[in-house]
């Protein structure tokens, strides 16, 4: 196990080089940071010139690719084209997004698990058509609508039935707000809609795949077996279904924490989160964009959370499957 | 001066221009306001801004977006503020009196309000004004910390002035400029704190937020910053004119202008200008209660260029034919029209309608006449094909379908709507149009600069004075100053009158030179205005004493009297 996963982290780390080379290169030449500045006749040349030599553009892209990989080697991530460092932005973000995702992925996991092992197990029946049904529908529905959905049907129509504001449409919190429990309860009143929506999208494909995965194990012939060792319809489907049914979902949900996690963006920007998505959205259309040490700095990380999360799959496939843990 | 550009960027696309602003209120009843009645002191306003800021020094280059001069509104004081009918007032709360000295050499004298003080305790001076002429001056010989080049937004007037000096003990700034400059009420708006910035540095030392940006001359003060998330302004406890009606204001930055109405439904915003004023988003404020909305023309105005370095576009009757083959009023009717009809077809390139120096000069080039244009197209050589287009009998196309291409931002609905109009005008006067857009960035950054366009379609952003427009009509040989003149244009006696505009003291002396200038360029057809960009203003009736500003200051202009309504 210990050089299987020593090889998997070595081809990651390959991966990440490879990739930040070439995103380097293509987002350095799909735009120009400057063009802001040359639009406006009131800028003169010398000052474009200075703001020229101020991002290192009038050096050469390889020059600039491996000043920018020597600094993120030193851990530094450089500057953004807003002369601000990119390092200690990211922290800020990624945690606005960890409190939409954590939550979110969380409550999909038990829904999910929830649903589909009550799909699996009455299939066919009135209730598995109308999960089904439901699951289709938030699989196939775009997030901003379901946002949408959510702001005017549910938080617009709570909030007048209640006579003041209980749920919020925009931003993490209330500017201004102080006191330890105002601060909690405003912050989970900013929060409810956010991992509402993203939960709503996110269970429904993995309660697809835990129902599919529990009815393939409940038809193996062991299952068949343990119910004819007398062992409980209960036992049977919790102690030898369940576990094993859950392994290819853990699989699935390791794969998409990571995507979820640089991909939030569509719930941050419905929402107003200045999460991690929206850090990676502002730099590719920001006023003075591409910001090129910005994208970079949200390609190693983003990247990185991929190939951390399909090692801990692999880890965890094997805890819950002894016959590749020991292969 | 302020440009519009970054906030308009990708929404308006506005093009950056210039230090050209403002926009104003209608003139059919003038600029209607939330009441003018009492209102309580204390309270929160929250405004939703849908940029953040790049730093805090409007005055700088990489800075100067419309969404921080709306912040530094009640911060950062200016000598004169532009009201509601674009006219600029004198803000004697900073300048208790002006004095023009002379005009042979142009000078001005400021008597600066001897109560006049930074919120930590140093008095606004003449010094003040030095420093702001120096920095903004693009002259070498004055350097930011560090002997580094200053980086000013805009070099505009300060450029002309030879002198700043100080009298009666630091209170009056006596300005001489080395040529005339008729629109000198747009200069030291705003001003930044001299001592401050000689510390920090002009360039850097307002980039992020700290104790500098924390520094006020005006009745409000920052008291905190959430960078992407709210700015919040409080009382500036050392001001001495009459305090702000709010106890805070609250700048909430909503990237994305689609989440605002839902934010206003539920309460936790009370004003809103979005960057683009579409139907969309006018209909969602509609179902809202105890809400009001405004729709101005805005100190903006679509445009069709043509380049002239196209061996076509260089012929000035192809250029006419191709105006008189344009459908003005129906884009009008189409674009604008559910929004508001106070706009109608632009028939000037300096002034908006909504200005009192507008005139329609456009004597009869702007017209819609489709059999004209068949006409000149004709008259310049070109045989009408089978195929229902033209064919030149010269040139690169010879012989083929006459066809051009015409580029703008992608992705901007109006934009993409203009241009779908035009192709099919175009279509029914047997010119061929392809359709070429490309990003913001790509389109001002590179394609306009490098006039790799035949038909360019974006907005200009103006401010009222009309100086700020010379770049873009004065010849483009020129391309120190004139480097914005993408369309290959040049005509020495518009360069002439613009000059001379500029250069007079007499504000109707100016006015009518840049009208005559105007004339010009009706005639030389370089550039078609089509419309004045709809602003969309929004706030709750809850507050009181609310006046949209479509200038460059936005609606923040007066808001140290914005407050709760009495009920």
């Amino acid at each position: 196990m210990g050089a299987y996963l020593l090889r998997r982290v070595l081809a990651g780390v390959a991966v990440l080089f490879v990739a930040s080379f070439l995103v380097y290169l293509l987002v350095s030449v799909s735009g120009n940071p400057l063009a802001q500045l040359q639009a406006n006749p009131h800028i003169s040349p010398a000052t474009i010139a200075a703001a020229r030599a101020e991002l290192h553009l009038n050096e050469p892209l390889l020059q600039r690719y491996w000043t920018w990989l020597s600094g993120v080697a030193h851990g530094n991530f450089g500057t953004a084209t807003t002369g601000q460092l990119v390092g200690p932005q990211l922290w800020p973000r990624i945690e606005v997004t960890l409190k939409m995702v954590i939550p979110a992925t969380i409550l999909s996991i038990l829904i999910a698990v929830l649903i589909g092992v009550l799909g699996a197990v009455k299939q066919y029946s009135k209730v598995d058509h109308l999960l089904t049904g439901l699951a289709y529908l938030f699989f196939s529905t775009p997030v901003f609508v379901v946002a949408i959905l959510l702001k005017d049907y549910l938080a617009v129509d709570v909030n007048n039935g209640i006579g003041h504001t209980v749920l919020y449409t925009i931003g993490q919190n209330t500017p201004g707000t102080t006191g330890f429990w105002n601060v909690l309860t405003d912050n989970v009143q900013h929060t409810v809609l956010p991992v509402l929506t993203l939960t709503v999208v996110t269970y429904a494909a993995w309660s697809r795949y835990q129902r599919a995965a529990l009815l393939d194990v409940l038809n193996t012939d062991y299952i068949r077996l343990a119910r004819a060792k007398g062992l409980t319809r209960r036992r049977v489907l919790y102690v030898h279904g369940l576990r094993n049914a859950l392994v290819p979902v853990v699989t699935v949900v390791s794969l998409d924490f990571a995507t979820i996690l640089g991909g939030a963006v569509i719930v941050e920007i419905a929402f107003g989160w200045q999460g991690f998505g929206q850090f990676l959205f502002q730099a590719l259309t920001g006023p003075v964009s591409p910001d090129v040490n910005s994208v970079q700095a949200w390609l190693v990380i983003a990247a990185t959370a991929v190939i951390v999360f399909n090692i801990v799959a692999d880890v965890a496939y094997g805890l819950l499957d002894p016959r590749i843990r020991y292969a | 001066m302020v440009h519009r550009l970054s906030r308009r960027w990708s929404a308006v696309a506005a093009l950056g221009t210039a230090s050209l602003l403002l926009a104003a209120c209608g003139t059919s009843g003038g600029p209607s306001t939330s009441s003018t009645g009492a209102v309580k002191t204390g309270g929160t306003l929250t405004f939703a801004l849908d940029e953040d800021v790049a730093g805090f020094n409007v005055l700088q280059a990489t800075d100067g977006e419309f969404v921080l001069a709306e912040i530094l509104d009640q911060v950062w004081p200016s000598v004169y503020v532009i009201h509601p009918d674009l006219k600029p007032v004198l803000n004697t709360e900073i300048v208790s009196s002006v004095k023009v000295l002379s005009n042979n050499p142009q000078t001005i004298q400021y008597n600066i309000n001897p109560k006049a003080t930074w919120s930590d305790g140093v008095p606004i001076t003449a010094q003040d004004f030095i420093y702001n002429w120096e920095a903004q001056s693009g002259n070498p010989k004055y350097t930011d910390v560090g002997g580094k080049a200053y980086e000013p937004a805009s070099t505009s007037g300060f450029n002309q002035i030879k002198s700043v000096t100080s009298s009666n003990g630091g209170k009056t700034a006596t300005v001489v400029f080395a040529t005339p400059y008729s629109d000198w009420q747009s200069l030291f708006a705003p001003i930044i704190p001299a001592h401050i910035a000689d510390k920090v540095g002009f360039n850097n030392g307002f980039q992020t937020f700290g104790s500098p940006v924390e520094v006020s001359g005006g009745p409000y003060e920052i008291q905190s910053y959430s960078p992407n998330e709210d700015l919040v302004e409080v009382r500036n406890p050392h001001w001495w004119g009459a305090p702000g009606k709010l106890s805070k204001i609250v700048f909430r930055f909503i990237t994305d202008d689609s989440q605002q109405p839902p934010a206003v439904a539920n309460d936790e915003v009370n004003m809103v200008n979005p960057a683009l004023a579409s139907i969309a988003f006018l209909d969602s404020l509609k179902g809202v209660s105890n809400f009001s909305t405004q729709v101005d023309p805005g100190l903006e105005f679509q445009h069709i260029d043509f380049n002239e370095s196209n061996f076509y576009l260089a012929q000035a009757g192809i250029r006419h034919a191709l105006a008189y083959g344009t459908n003005r009023a129906q884009l009008v009717q189409r674009l604008v029209d559910p929004l508001t009809t106070k706009i109608q077809t632009l028939n000037n390139h300096f002034y908006m309608p909504t200005q009192s120096q507008y005139k329609d000069n456009s004597a009869g080039y702007g017209a819609f006449d489709p059999a004209k244009a068949k006409a000149l197209l004709e008259a310049a050589g070109m045989k009408m094909g089978s195929d229902g287009y033209f064919h030149p009998t010269s040139g690169p196309e010879k012989g083929q379908d006459f066809s051009l291409s015409i580029s703008t931002t992608s992705g901007d609905q109006v934009r993409a709507e203009i241009e779908e109009l035009f192709q099919a005008d175009m279509k029914n006067v047997g010119v061929k149009i392809t359709v070429q857009n490309y990003d913001a960035n790509t389109l001002f950054g590179t394609v306009g600069p490098k006039g790799e366009f035949d038909i360019i379609e974006f907005a200009w952003v103006l401010t009222p004075f009309a100086s700020g427009n010379q770049p873009i009509y004065c010849s483009y040989t020129d391309t120190a100053v004139c480097g914005i003149n993408w369309d290959h244009y040049a005509n020495p006696t518009v360069d002439k009158l613009m000059d001379q505009a500029i250069a007079s003291t007499s504000p109707t002396a100016a006015a009518s030179l840049f009208n005559q200038a105007d004339g010009l360029l009706w005639k030389d057809m370089v550039t078609l205005p089509l419309f004045e960009q709809p602003q969309l203003f929004g706030w709750s009736n809850t507050y009181g004493n609310i006046q949209p500003n479509t200038s460059n200051i936005g609606i923040p202009w007066n808001a140290e009297q914005w407050g709760v309504r009495e009920s």
